[in-house]
Protein backbone atom coordinates (compact mmCIF):
# COMPACT_ATOMS: atom_id res chain seq x y z
CA UNK A 1 0.00 0.00 0.00
CA UNK A 2 1.20 3.50 -0.82
CA UNK A 3 1.90 5.78 2.13
CA UNK A 4 0.13 9.11 2.18
CA UNK A 5 -1.37 11.83 4.29
CA UNK A 6 -5.15 11.82 4.39
CA UNK A 7 -7.07 15.09 4.41
CA UNK A 8 -10.78 15.63 4.48
CA UNK A 9 -11.53 19.24 3.55
CA UNK A 10 -14.68 20.87 4.95
CA UNK A 11 -15.75 22.44 1.68
CA UNK A 12 -15.12 22.51 -2.05
CA UNK A 13 -13.02 25.66 -1.92
CA UNK A 14 -10.58 24.06 0.49
CA UNK A 15 -10.40 20.95 -1.72
CA UNK A 16 -9.67 23.13 -4.77
CA UNK A 17 -6.93 25.04 -2.92
CA UNK A 18 -5.28 21.80 -1.78
CA UNK A 19 -5.28 20.45 -5.34
CA UNK A 20 -3.73 23.64 -6.70
CA UNK A 21 -1.05 23.43 -4.00
CA UNK A 22 -0.18 19.74 -4.34
CA UNK A 23 -1.02 19.11 -8.06
CA UNK A 24 0.23 15.64 -9.10
CA UNK A 25 1.38 14.91 -5.54
CA UNK A 26 -2.31 14.70 -4.62
CA UNK A 27 -5.13 12.35 -5.55
CA UNK A 28 -8.81 12.92 -4.99
CA UNK A 29 -10.88 10.16 -3.49
CA UNK A 30 -14.67 10.00 -3.67
CA UNK A 31 -16.23 6.52 -3.97
CA UNK A 32 -12.75 5.00 -3.95
CA UNK A 33 -13.88 1.82 -5.72
CA UNK A 34 -11.06 2.12 -8.28
CA UNK A 35 -8.53 4.25 -6.39
CA UNK A 36 -8.18 1.92 -3.39
CA UNK A 37 -7.32 -0.99 -5.68
CA UNK A 38 -4.60 1.15 -7.31
CA UNK A 39 -3.32 2.30 -3.91
CA UNK A 40 -2.97 -1.27 -2.71
CA UNK A 41 -1.27 -2.38 -5.91
CA UNK A 42 1.03 0.67 -5.63
CA UNK A 43 0.14 1.69 -9.16
CA UNK A 44 0.11 5.42 -8.48
CA UNK A 45 3.00 7.79 -9.01
CA UNK A 46 5.78 7.65 -6.43
CA UNK A 47 5.37 11.33 -5.76
CA UNK A 48 1.94 10.72 -4.16
CA UNK A 49 1.85 12.59 -0.85
CA UNK A 50 -1.72 13.27 -0.06
CA UNK A 51 -5.19 11.82 -0.56
CA UNK A 52 -7.96 14.42 -0.51
CA UNK A 53 -11.31 12.96 0.49
CA UNK A 54 -14.23 14.70 -1.21
CA UNK A 55 -16.77 11.95 -0.48
CA UNK A 56 -18.62 13.95 2.15
CA UNK A 57 -18.79 17.36 0.44
CA UNK A 58 -22.38 18.60 0.39
CA UNK A 59 -21.58 20.93 -2.54
CA UNK A 60 -21.00 17.89 -4.77
CA UNK A 61 -24.08 15.99 -3.70
CA UNK A 62 -27.08 17.51 -5.50
CA UNK A 63 -29.49 16.38 -8.21
CA UNK A 64 -31.57 19.35 -9.32
CA UNK A 65 -33.79 20.62 -12.11
CA UNK A 66 -32.80 24.07 -13.34
CA UNK A 67 -34.77 25.40 -16.31
CA UNK A 68 -34.23 22.98 -19.16
CA UNK A 69 -31.32 21.24 -17.44
CA UNK A 70 -30.74 18.49 -14.89
CA UNK A 71 -27.61 19.19 -12.84
CA UNK A 72 -25.85 16.46 -10.88
CA UNK A 73 -23.07 17.00 -8.34
CA UNK A 74 -19.95 15.00 -9.15
CA UNK A 75 -20.11 13.12 -5.85
CA UNK A 76 -23.60 11.68 -6.32
CA UNK A 77 -23.49 7.91 -5.98
CA UNK A 78 -24.87 5.45 -8.51
CA UNK A 79 -27.55 4.17 -6.12
CA UNK A 80 -28.92 7.74 -5.79
CA UNK A 81 -28.89 8.29 -9.56
CA UNK A 82 -30.68 4.97 -10.13
CA UNK A 83 -33.59 5.76 -7.84
CA UNK A 84 -33.91 9.53 -8.39
CA UNK A 85 -37.35 10.55 -9.71
CA UNK A 86 -36.11 13.51 -11.83
CA UNK A 87 -33.61 11.29 -13.60
CA UNK A 88 -36.20 8.55 -14.14
CA UNK A 89 -38.55 11.11 -15.67
CA UNK A 90 -36.15 13.12 -17.83
CA UNK A 91 -33.23 10.77 -18.48
CA UNK A 92 -34.39 7.19 -18.12
CA UNK A 93 -31.33 5.94 -20.00
CA UNK A 94 -29.07 7.21 -17.19
CA UNK A 95 -31.26 5.73 -14.48
CA UNK A 96 -31.10 2.35 -16.22
CA UNK A 97 -27.33 2.51 -16.68
CA UNK A 98 -26.65 3.53 -13.07
CA UNK A 99 -28.81 0.69 -11.78
CA UNK A 100 -26.58 -2.00 -13.34
CA UNK A 101 -23.16 -0.67 -12.31
CA UNK A 102 -21.22 -3.25 -10.26
CA UNK A 103 -23.23 -4.47 -7.29
CA UNK A 104 -25.42 -2.84 -4.61
CA UNK A 105 -22.30 -2.27 -2.49
CA UNK A 106 -20.44 -0.61 -5.38
CA UNK A 107 -23.47 1.52 -6.29
CA UNK A 108 -23.66 2.68 -2.67
CA UNK A 109 -20.12 4.10 -2.94
CA UNK A 110 -19.13 4.70 -6.57
CA UNK A 111 -19.90 8.17 -7.92
CA UNK A 112 -21.08 9.45 -11.27
CA UNK A 113 -17.96 11.47 -12.03
CA UNK A 114 -15.67 8.80 -10.58
CA UNK A 115 -16.88 6.57 -13.36
CA UNK A 116 -16.02 9.27 -15.89
CA UNK A 117 -12.52 10.21 -14.71
CA UNK A 118 -11.37 6.60 -14.55
CA UNK A 119 -12.57 6.39 -18.19
CA UNK A 120 -12.99 2.66 -18.50
CA UNK A 121 -14.11 1.80 -22.05
CA UNK A 122 -16.61 -0.60 -20.42
CA UNK A 123 -18.12 1.97 -18.02
CA UNK A 124 -21.91 1.70 -17.98
CA UNK A 125 -22.90 5.28 -17.27
CA UNK A 126 -20.64 6.88 -19.90
CA UNK A 127 -22.67 5.91 -23.03
CA UNK A 128 -25.83 7.07 -21.23
CA UNK A 129 -24.27 10.44 -20.36
CA UNK A 130 -22.90 10.71 -23.92
CA UNK A 131 -26.36 10.36 -25.52
CA UNK A 132 -27.59 13.03 -23.12
CA UNK A 133 -24.86 15.32 -24.57
CA UNK A 134 -23.63 15.99 -21.03
CA UNK A 135 -21.39 18.87 -20.07
CA UNK A 136 -18.82 18.85 -17.25
CA UNK A 137 -18.18 21.80 -14.95
CA UNK A 138 -14.51 21.82 -13.98
CA UNK A 139 -12.83 23.93 -11.31
CA UNK A 140 -9.23 24.90 -10.80
CA UNK A 141 -8.88 27.03 -7.70
CA UNK A 142 -11.58 29.66 -8.20
CA UNK A 143 -11.64 29.40 -12.01
CA UNK A 144 -14.41 27.46 -13.68
CA UNK A 145 -14.59 25.97 -17.16
CA UNK A 146 -17.02 23.78 -19.05
CA UNK A 147 -16.35 20.93 -21.40
CA UNK A 148 -18.51 18.49 -23.34
CA UNK A 149 -18.20 15.05 -21.78
CA UNK A 150 -17.29 13.56 -25.16
CA UNK A 151 -14.20 15.80 -25.33
CA UNK A 152 -12.77 14.73 -21.97
CA UNK A 153 -11.66 11.27 -23.12
CA UNK A 154 -8.17 10.85 -24.59
CA UNK A 155 -8.02 7.08 -24.73
CA UNK A 156 -8.79 4.01 -22.64
CA UNK A 157 -8.51 5.04 -18.95
CA UNK A 158 -7.20 8.49 -19.95
CA UNK A 159 -8.85 11.87 -19.60
CA UNK A 160 -7.51 15.30 -20.46
CA UNK A 161 -7.89 16.89 -17.06
CA UNK A 162 -5.01 18.57 -15.26
CA UNK A 163 -3.88 17.33 -11.85
CA UNK A 164 -5.08 20.56 -10.22
CA UNK A 165 -8.56 20.37 -11.72
CA UNK A 166 -11.67 18.96 -10.11
CA UNK A 167 -14.92 18.09 -11.87
CA UNK A 168 -17.65 19.45 -9.65
CA UNK A 169 -20.80 18.96 -11.70
CA UNK A 170 -22.26 17.30 -14.77
CA UNK A 171 -25.39 18.58 -16.49
CA UNK A 172 -27.52 17.90 -19.52
CA UNK A 173 -30.77 19.02 -21.16
CA UNK A 174 -33.85 17.18 -19.96
CA UNK A 175 -35.18 14.81 -22.59
CA UNK A 176 -38.56 15.74 -24.03
CA UNK A 177 -41.32 13.72 -22.39
CA UNK A 178 -42.13 12.42 -25.90
CA UNK A 179 -38.61 11.05 -26.32
CA UNK A 180 -37.79 7.49 -25.40
CA UNK A 181 -34.46 6.28 -24.11
CA UNK A 182 -33.06 2.88 -23.25
CA UNK A 183 -29.92 1.13 -22.01
CA UNK A 184 -28.81 -2.49 -22.31
CA UNK A 185 -25.79 -4.04 -20.62
CA UNK A 186 -24.40 -7.23 -22.03
CA UNK A 187 -22.20 -9.21 -19.64
CA UNK A 188 -21.42 -12.81 -18.82
CA UNK A 189 -23.38 -12.65 -15.59
CA UNK A 190 -26.04 -10.27 -14.30
CA UNK A 191 -24.20 -8.74 -11.35
CA UNK A 192 -20.64 -7.64 -10.55
CA UNK A 193 -19.40 -7.96 -14.09
CA UNK A 194 -17.82 -5.65 -16.59
CA UNK A 195 -19.89 -5.00 -19.66
CA UNK A 196 -18.87 -6.96 -22.73
CA UNK A 197 -20.76 -4.27 -24.51
CA UNK A 198 -23.44 -1.77 -23.60
CA UNK A 199 -25.69 0.48 -25.60
CA UNK A 200 -27.51 3.72 -24.84
CA UNK A 201 -30.07 5.21 -27.21
CA UNK A 202 -32.35 8.25 -27.23
CA UNK A 203 -35.05 8.39 -29.90
CA UNK A 204 -38.00 10.58 -30.70
CA UNK A 205 -40.59 10.35 -33.49
CA UNK A 206 -43.19 12.81 -34.73
CA UNK A 207 -46.82 12.00 -35.47
CA UNK A 208 -45.98 10.63 -38.91
CA UNK A 209 -43.40 8.35 -37.22
CA UNK A 210 -40.42 10.18 -38.71
CA UNK A 211 -37.43 10.09 -36.40
CA UNK A 212 -36.80 13.65 -35.21
CA UNK A 213 -34.05 12.91 -32.69
CA UNK A 214 -31.73 9.93 -32.52
CA UNK A 215 -28.58 9.51 -30.43
CA UNK A 216 -26.64 6.27 -30.19
CA UNK A 217 -23.59 5.39 -28.10
CA UNK A 218 -22.13 1.93 -27.65
CA UNK A 219 -19.61 1.14 -24.93
CA UNK A 220 -16.59 -1.19 -25.28
CA UNK A 221 -16.47 -0.78 -29.08
CA UNK A 222 -14.13 2.13 -29.56
CA UNK A 223 -11.08 3.45 -27.66
CA UNK A 224 -12.87 6.76 -27.00
CA UNK A 225 -16.59 6.86 -26.22
CA UNK A 226 -18.80 8.85 -28.53
CA UNK A 227 -21.96 8.91 -30.62
CA UNK A 228 -22.27 6.90 -33.81
CA UNK A 229 -23.07 9.73 -36.21
CA UNK A 230 -23.19 7.72 -39.46
CA UNK A 231 -25.88 5.44 -38.08
CA UNK A 232 -27.72 8.41 -36.56
CA UNK A 233 -27.68 10.27 -39.91
CA UNK A 234 -29.08 7.23 -41.64
CA UNK A 235 -32.05 7.09 -39.27
CA UNK A 236 -32.73 10.81 -38.79
CA UNK A 237 -35.79 12.10 -40.67
CA UNK A 238 -36.77 8.59 -41.77
CA UNK A 239 -39.73 6.41 -40.89
CA UNK A 240 -37.96 3.38 -39.47
CA UNK A 241 -38.34 -0.02 -41.13
CA UNK A 242 -36.69 -3.31 -40.13
CA UNK A 243 -34.49 -2.93 -43.20
CA UNK A 244 -33.33 0.52 -42.09
CA UNK A 245 -32.56 -0.76 -38.58
CA UNK A 246 -30.40 -3.52 -40.10
CA UNK A 247 -28.55 -0.90 -42.14
CA UNK A 248 -27.98 1.23 -39.03
CA UNK A 249 -26.49 -1.79 -37.25
CA UNK A 250 -24.18 -2.34 -40.22
CA UNK A 251 -23.06 1.31 -40.11
CA UNK A 252 -22.15 1.01 -36.41
CA UNK A 253 -20.16 -2.16 -37.05
CA UNK A 254 -18.30 -0.38 -39.89
CA UNK A 255 -17.56 2.62 -37.69
CA UNK A 256 -16.27 0.29 -34.94
CA UNK A 257 -13.83 -1.35 -37.39
CA UNK A 258 -12.75 2.03 -38.75
CA UNK A 259 -11.94 3.34 -35.28
CA UNK A 260 -10.63 0.22 -33.53
CA UNK A 261 -9.25 -1.81 -36.44
CA UNK A 262 -10.13 -5.45 -37.09
CA UNK A 263 -9.32 -7.03 -33.72
CA UNK A 264 -9.53 -10.55 -32.28
CA UNK A 265 -12.91 -9.65 -30.76
CA UNK A 266 -14.40 -8.16 -33.93
CA UNK A 267 -15.86 -11.46 -35.09
CA UNK A 268 -17.90 -11.52 -31.87
CA UNK A 269 -18.65 -7.83 -31.59
CA UNK A 270 -19.86 -7.25 -35.15
CA UNK A 271 -22.97 -9.50 -35.04
CA UNK A 272 -23.61 -8.64 -31.40
CA UNK A 273 -23.71 -4.88 -31.89
CA UNK A 274 -26.07 -5.35 -34.86
CA UNK A 275 -28.34 -7.45 -32.69
CA UNK A 276 -28.23 -4.96 -29.79
CA UNK A 277 -29.19 -1.99 -31.95
CA UNK A 278 -32.00 -4.08 -33.43
CA UNK A 279 -33.23 -4.97 -29.94
CA UNK A 280 -33.11 -1.41 -28.58
CA UNK A 281 -34.69 0.30 -31.57
CA UNK A 282 -37.48 -2.24 -31.80
CA UNK A 283 -38.21 -1.54 -28.17
CA UNK A 284 -38.34 2.25 -28.29
CA UNK A 285 -39.36 3.28 -31.82
CA UNK A 286 -42.49 2.52 -33.79
CA UNK A 287 -41.38 0.57 -36.83
CA UNK A 288 -43.30 0.67 -40.10
CA UNK B 1 7.74 9.14 3.72
CA UNK B 2 6.52 8.02 7.09
CA UNK B 3 2.94 7.04 7.28
CA UNK B 4 0.82 9.56 9.07
CA UNK B 5 -1.69 8.66 11.71
CA UNK B 6 -5.18 10.06 11.64
CA UNK B 7 -7.74 10.45 14.35
CA UNK B 8 -10.89 8.48 13.67
CA UNK B 9 -14.18 8.88 15.49
CA UNK B 10 -16.67 6.19 14.62
CA UNK B 11 -19.64 4.43 16.13
CA UNK B 12 -19.42 0.69 15.67
CA UNK B 13 -22.23 -1.60 16.80
CA UNK B 14 -23.66 1.26 18.86
CA UNK B 15 -20.43 2.01 20.70
CA UNK B 16 -18.42 5.20 20.16
CA UNK B 17 -14.69 4.90 19.47
CA UNK B 18 -11.88 7.42 19.17
CA UNK B 19 -8.98 5.72 17.43
CA UNK B 20 -5.60 6.70 16.03
CA UNK B 21 -4.85 4.66 12.93
CA UNK B 22 -2.46 4.72 9.97
CA UNK B 23 -3.89 6.87 7.18
CA UNK B 24 -3.55 4.09 4.62
CA UNK B 25 -5.66 1.59 6.54
CA UNK B 26 -8.98 0.60 5.11
CA UNK B 27 -12.16 0.47 7.18
CA UNK B 28 -11.82 -3.32 6.90
CA UNK B 29 -8.39 -3.23 8.60
CA UNK B 30 -9.64 -0.95 11.38
CA UNK B 31 -12.60 -3.21 12.14
CA UNK B 32 -10.58 -6.41 12.13
CA UNK B 33 -7.20 -5.34 13.54
CA UNK B 34 -8.01 -2.41 15.81
CA UNK B 35 -11.44 -3.49 17.04
CA UNK B 36 -11.06 -7.28 16.74
CA UNK B 37 -14.29 -7.65 14.78
CA UNK B 38 -13.19 -10.65 12.75
CA UNK B 39 -16.72 -11.37 11.55
CA UNK B 40 -15.80 -8.89 8.82
CA UNK B 41 -14.00 -11.05 6.25
CA UNK B 42 -11.42 -10.12 3.67
CA UNK B 43 -12.03 -11.97 0.42
CA UNK B 44 -11.05 -10.47 -2.91
CA UNK B 45 -10.06 -7.01 -1.55
CA UNK B 46 -11.19 -5.42 -4.84
CA UNK B 47 -14.87 -4.88 -4.09
CA UNK B 48 -16.24 -7.86 -5.95
CA UNK B 49 -16.98 -10.65 -3.46
CA UNK B 50 -18.83 -8.80 -0.68
CA UNK B 51 -17.27 -10.84 2.18
CA UNK B 52 -16.18 -7.57 3.82
CA UNK B 53 -19.69 -6.07 3.70
CA UNK B 54 -20.69 -3.87 6.63
CA UNK B 55 -23.58 -1.47 7.08
CA UNK B 56 -22.40 2.14 7.01
CA UNK B 57 -25.00 4.82 7.76
CA UNK B 58 -27.76 2.39 6.79
CA UNK B 59 -26.21 1.20 3.52
CA UNK B 60 -24.35 -1.99 2.74
CA UNK B 61 -20.83 -1.23 1.54
CA UNK B 62 -17.57 -3.11 0.99
CA UNK B 63 -15.29 -2.16 3.87
CA UNK B 64 -12.27 -2.98 1.66
CA UNK B 65 -13.23 -0.05 -0.60
CA UNK B 66 -13.27 2.65 2.07
CA UNK B 67 -10.23 4.35 3.57
CA UNK B 68 -10.37 4.57 7.35
CA UNK B 69 -10.56 8.37 7.26
CA UNK B 70 -13.58 8.26 4.98
CA UNK B 71 -15.53 6.57 7.77
CA UNK B 72 -15.06 9.55 10.12
CA UNK B 73 -18.30 10.29 11.96
CA UNK B 74 -20.14 7.33 10.50
CA UNK B 75 -22.20 4.58 12.11
CA UNK B 76 -21.09 1.07 11.30
CA UNK B 77 -22.84 -2.22 11.96
CA UNK B 78 -20.96 -5.50 11.61
CA UNK B 79 -22.28 -9.03 12.10
CA UNK B 80 -21.21 -8.79 15.76
CA UNK B 81 -23.70 -5.94 16.21
CA UNK B 82 -26.71 -8.15 15.47
CA UNK B 83 -26.50 -9.95 18.79
CA UNK B 84 -29.43 -9.22 21.13
CA UNK B 85 -29.00 -7.84 24.68
CA UNK B 86 -28.93 -11.33 26.19
CA UNK B 87 -26.68 -12.76 23.52
CA UNK B 88 -29.59 -14.08 21.46
CA UNK B 89 -29.28 -14.50 17.71
CA UNK B 90 -30.94 -12.15 15.24
CA UNK B 91 -33.87 -13.67 13.29
CA UNK B 92 -31.69 -13.60 10.15
CA UNK B 93 -28.99 -15.60 11.94
CA UNK B 94 -31.58 -18.07 13.24
CA UNK B 95 -33.06 -18.44 9.77
CA UNK B 96 -29.64 -19.06 8.18
CA UNK B 97 -29.06 -21.90 10.66
CA UNK B 98 -32.55 -23.36 10.32
CA UNK B 99 -32.47 -23.51 6.52
CA UNK B 100 -28.90 -24.80 6.27
CA UNK B 101 -27.76 -21.61 4.54
CA UNK B 102 -24.31 -21.69 6.14
CA UNK B 103 -21.76 -23.94 4.46
CA UNK B 104 -18.15 -22.81 4.89
CA UNK B 105 -19.50 -19.62 6.48
CA UNK B 106 -17.09 -17.16 4.91
CA UNK B 107 -19.77 -15.26 2.97
CA UNK B 108 -22.37 -15.50 5.75
CA UNK B 109 -21.70 -12.23 7.66
CA UNK B 110 -21.84 -10.21 4.43
CA UNK B 111 -24.89 -12.10 3.17
CA UNK B 112 -26.74 -11.44 6.42
CA UNK B 113 -25.86 -7.74 6.48
CA UNK B 114 -26.94 -7.20 2.85
CA UNK B 115 -30.15 -9.07 3.67
CA UNK B 116 -30.71 -6.93 6.76
CA UNK B 117 -30.51 -3.73 4.70
CA UNK B 118 -33.04 -5.24 2.30
CA UNK B 119 -35.48 -6.29 5.03
CA UNK B 120 -35.28 -2.92 6.78
CA UNK B 121 -36.36 -1.20 3.55
CA UNK B 122 -38.63 -3.93 2.24
CA UNK B 123 -40.14 -6.30 4.85
CA UNK B 124 -41.77 -8.58 2.22
CA UNK B 125 -39.31 -8.93 -0.66
CA UNK B 126 -39.92 -11.13 -3.69
CA UNK B 127 -37.40 -13.80 -4.65
CA UNK B 128 -36.08 -11.50 -7.40
CA UNK B 129 -35.63 -8.64 -4.93
CA UNK B 130 -33.69 -10.95 -2.59
CA UNK B 131 -31.44 -12.07 -5.46
CA UNK B 132 -30.80 -8.44 -6.42
CA UNK B 133 -30.06 -7.46 -2.80
CA UNK B 134 -27.43 -10.19 -2.36
CA UNK B 135 -26.02 -9.89 -5.88
CA UNK B 136 -22.87 -8.26 -4.50
CA UNK B 137 -22.20 -11.15 -2.10
CA UNK B 138 -20.59 -14.27 -3.54
CA UNK B 139 -21.10 -17.70 -1.99
CA UNK B 140 -18.40 -19.89 -3.51
CA UNK B 141 -19.98 -22.98 -1.89
CA UNK B 142 -22.85 -21.89 -4.22
CA UNK B 143 -25.55 -22.51 -1.64
CA UNK B 144 -27.69 -19.67 -2.93
CA UNK B 145 -31.00 -21.55 -2.81
CA UNK B 146 -30.83 -22.04 0.96
CA UNK B 147 -29.66 -18.45 1.45
CA UNK B 148 -32.72 -17.14 -0.41
CA UNK B 149 -34.94 -19.45 1.69
CA UNK B 150 -33.25 -18.13 4.82
CA UNK B 151 -34.00 -14.51 3.88
CA UNK B 152 -37.63 -15.43 3.17
CA UNK B 153 -37.90 -17.19 6.53
CA UNK B 154 -36.24 -14.27 8.34
CA UNK B 155 -38.62 -11.83 6.65
CA UNK B 156 -41.51 -13.84 8.06
CA UNK B 157 -39.97 -14.00 11.54
CA UNK B 158 -39.24 -10.27 11.53
CA UNK B 159 -42.75 -9.36 10.36
CA UNK B 160 -44.18 -11.51 13.15
CA UNK B 161 -41.72 -10.24 15.74
CA UNK B 162 -41.98 -6.61 14.65
CA UNK B 163 -38.20 -6.20 14.51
Amino acid sequence: MHNFNFIRPDNLEEACDLLVRYKDRAKLIAGGTDLIVDLREEKLANCLEIIIDISNLEELNHIKEEGKYIRIGSGVRHAEIAKNKLIKKYAQVLSMAASVVGSPQIRNRGTIVGNIVTASPAADTIPALIVLDSILVIRKGKEKRKMFLKDVFEGPNKVNLKSDEIVCEIYFEKLSLDAKSYFIKLARRNAVDKSRMNIAVVAQQNKSKEITDIRISVGSLTPIPGRFKDAEDLLLGEIPTQDLIQKAGKKIAEEMINKSGYRWSTEYKEPVVKSLIDRVLNRIVEVE
Amino acid sequence: MANKEIELNIKVNNKDYKLFVASNKRLLDVLRDDLGLTGVKEGCAIGECGACTVIMNGKNVCSCMILAGQAEGSEIITIEGLEGPKGELHPLQEAFIETGAVQCGFCTPGMILSSLVLLKNNPSPTEEEIKEAISGNFCRCTGYKQIIEAVQLAAEKMRRGGI
